[in-house]
């Protein structure tokens, strides 16, 4: 018989309302170390939704369904659990908190981790020889260090903050919610390049997008069209071309 | 750091710190200077009025020195206190008072402190107080400060603890170019009450003011800000900015605040603005998806909320030392201190 792959995240028949109204509708789906999966759809379709929910925020209820990530059931987990276990959410909106600077914000994220995985707290010294080197990866000026958390940045600024932090915690699952929108294509390339740089065979990336344009730097293995709250069609990277060329509709009548 | 000096009057054991090596003590117990009247490098110290509270005189040629006010009731004396303390800087005399005051033990003190201060021509006066005393105590500041042409006061005002907190403060510029920053920080808990009166008065053409007062109240605590800022006719050309904002960390606690602006003067910037919130959800779980707990990403919250006001404080040592009485205070840490009451500041 031959190994069993491991499977990091399993999501079956996930339903989620917000309120009365129905939003995701039954999703399955199976993230493995070393893939980079692609959520397309059209607006409304619960893409953002889904991200939310796997990352803990509070506004939503699961009303059916499961999800397990690295052995351990999602659900029954806090937003600061799930990522101690390795999970990250870039923010579509990361969120501007004044006052409290990056490397504070940093500083007190990393700490959490390290006493999670029984390591020592790192020293001043080694803390900011981290910060620079990630901040490096992502082109950020390092004058961005004492400044208030996404506070004055402008679109493209706040998303490479999203991937800096991403680059400091070194998940093990990236769920990255519209990281593209609003980045021109120098911006987007930095960000595409953090990524790639980040990406080794035991960590997985759930890249959440609109356009097309964004995977043609981050390949992904399988593309997934989400619509009405249900994946509707999952294939390779072409589905993404097919998707550009001739939008949804197609894919929406096929089913 | 310097070492801790002991008040060895007081029997027990009291500390109090400041992080910095060349900064002078001055201790009052119930209102009595503990050293004898003085004159040195330009001060001059000595009892106030009836021989309570005290009178400070700096000389011209006076500037950069910090000193600690150390104003302590002990157990000798229960009965309701009043007393005096004088500030008078000279023209163009510049110091730094740290005015801290505390309760020795948790009898039910009622002290009033009244706060006369005049600045001189381009006299410039930074004067920071600490207000941790403890649950039953009833505290009352009374400030007057009167600026003269081209002086410049920093009122800063931390209330970390105390029953009933009062404070009146009160400044008045009645020659030109005079500028007065005033920032304030209260942080109440339990049956906590405090109260805030201001006043800022323009009565000359070009003299600034800004006022910002941050407040956080949680359980059924209490808190309310009058601020008001008056500009006289012919006061031209003043700026005058007030600021108010309040975190309520529950459903019972509660805060009114009252902006009032009386503008007589017609060419004037002068703004004001208030506000009462809650911490906010979305920043949790910003800080939360980071795998920060939800206690220390409030506690983040609340710090970063704050930030503002202890920026104001110049001196770099006395400020970080602040953050963290503040961060401790805002942990609760103070509470569970409150049958001891030296809160090991």
């Amino acid at each position: 018989m031959g190994k069993t792959e491991t499977v990091m995240l399993s999501i079956k028949d996930l339903c989620v309302s917000i309120g009365e109204k129905e939003i995701l509708r039954g999703i399955n789906l199976e993230i493995k170390p070393g893939e980079i999966h692609a959520i397309m759809g059209p607006n409304g379709s619960g893409k953002s939704t889904l991200a939310s929910v796997l990352a803990g925020r509070e506004t939503f209820t699961v009303t059916g369904g499961s999800a397990t990530f690295m052995g351990k059931d999602l659900f029954a987990m806090t937003p600061e659990e799930r990522a101690r276990l390795g999970l990250f959410l870039g923010f579509q909106y990361p969120v501007e908190i004044p006052g409290l600077t990056i490397v504070n914000f940093m500083k007190a994220a990393i700490n959490e981790q390290r006493k999670f995985n029984n390591l020592p707290g790192l020293s001043s010294g080694e803390f900011l020889k981290m910060m620079r080197e990630k901040m490096a990866v992502v082109e950020m000026d390092p004058s961005f260090v004492g400044r208030g958390v996404n506070v004055g940045f402008s679109g493209g600024e706040k998303k490479r903050n999203e991937i800096f932090q991403m680059a400091m915690l070194e998940p093990t699952l990236a769920i990255l919610d519209e990281t593209d929108s609003g980045l021109d294509v120098d911006a987007l390339r930095v960000v595409a390049h953090g990524v790639n740089k980040l990406k080794t065979k035991d960590n997985a990336f759930v890249v959440i997008t609109h356009y097309q344009r964004l995977l043609d730097y981050i390949v992904p293995d399988i593309v997934h069209v989400l619509y009405k709250g249900q994946i509707i069609k999952s294939a390779g990277k072409e589905l993404a071309l097919e998707v550009e060329t001739k939008g949804y509709d197609h894919l929406i009548n096929e089913k | 750091m310097k070492e801790y000096t002991y008040l060895p009057e007081v029997r027990r054991v009291f500390r109090c710190t400041v992080p910095d090596e060349n900064i002078r003590q001055v201790f009052l117990v119930d209102g009595i200077l503990q050293e004898e009247d003085n004159e040195k490098d330009g001060i001059t110290l000595k009892r106030g009025a009836e021989e309570k509270g005290l009178y400070m005189r700096v000389q011209g040629d006076h500037f950069g020195e910090t000193i600690q006010i150390i104003s302590v009731r002990s157990e000798d004396l229960s009965c309701p206190l009043e007393f005096t303390n004088e500030w008078e800087l000279e023209p163009g005399a510049g110091i730094q008072i740290i005015v801290c005051d505390h309760t020795l033990n948790d009898h039910l003190y009622q002290t009033s402190r009244f706060s006369k201060i005049t600045l001189g021509e381009n006299a410039r006066l930074d004067i920071l107080f600490m207000q941790n005393e403890h649950i039953h105590s009833r505290y009352r500041l009374d400030m007057i400060a009167n600026l003269d042409k081209g002086s410049q006061l920093d009122c800063h005002v931390l209330s970390l603890y105390g029953g009933i907190i009062n404070n009146k403060i009160h400044a008045v510029m009645n020659h030109p170019g005079a500028v007065c920053r005033m920032d304030g920080l209260y942080l109440a808990d339990g049956e906590q009450h405090i109260q805030y009166d201001i006043a800022v008065v323009h009565n000359a053409p070009d003299c600034f003011s800004r006022q910002l007062f941050k407040g956080i109240l949680d359980n059924h605590s209490r808190g309310s800000f009058n601020g008001a800022i008056k500009v006289a006719p012919g006061a031209q050309k003043t700026e005058a900015y007030q600021a108010n904002h309040n975190l309520l960390l529950t459903n019972e606690a509660k805060v009114t605040t009252k902006p009032q602006l009386e503008i007589y003067a017609d060419d004037v910037k002068c703004s004001h603005g208030a506000s009462i919130g809650r911490l906010d959800e979305m920043g949790l779980f910003y800080l939360r998806s980071r795998g920060i707990p939800l206690a220390q990403a409030k506690m983040l919250q609340q710090m970063a909320f704050v930030e503002d006001v202890l920026a104001g404080i110049r001196t770099l040592a006395i400020r970080e030392r602040l953050e963290k009485m503040v961060e401790s205070r805002l942990r609760g840490e103070f509470k569970k201190c409150s049958n001891c009451t030296m809160h090991c500041c």
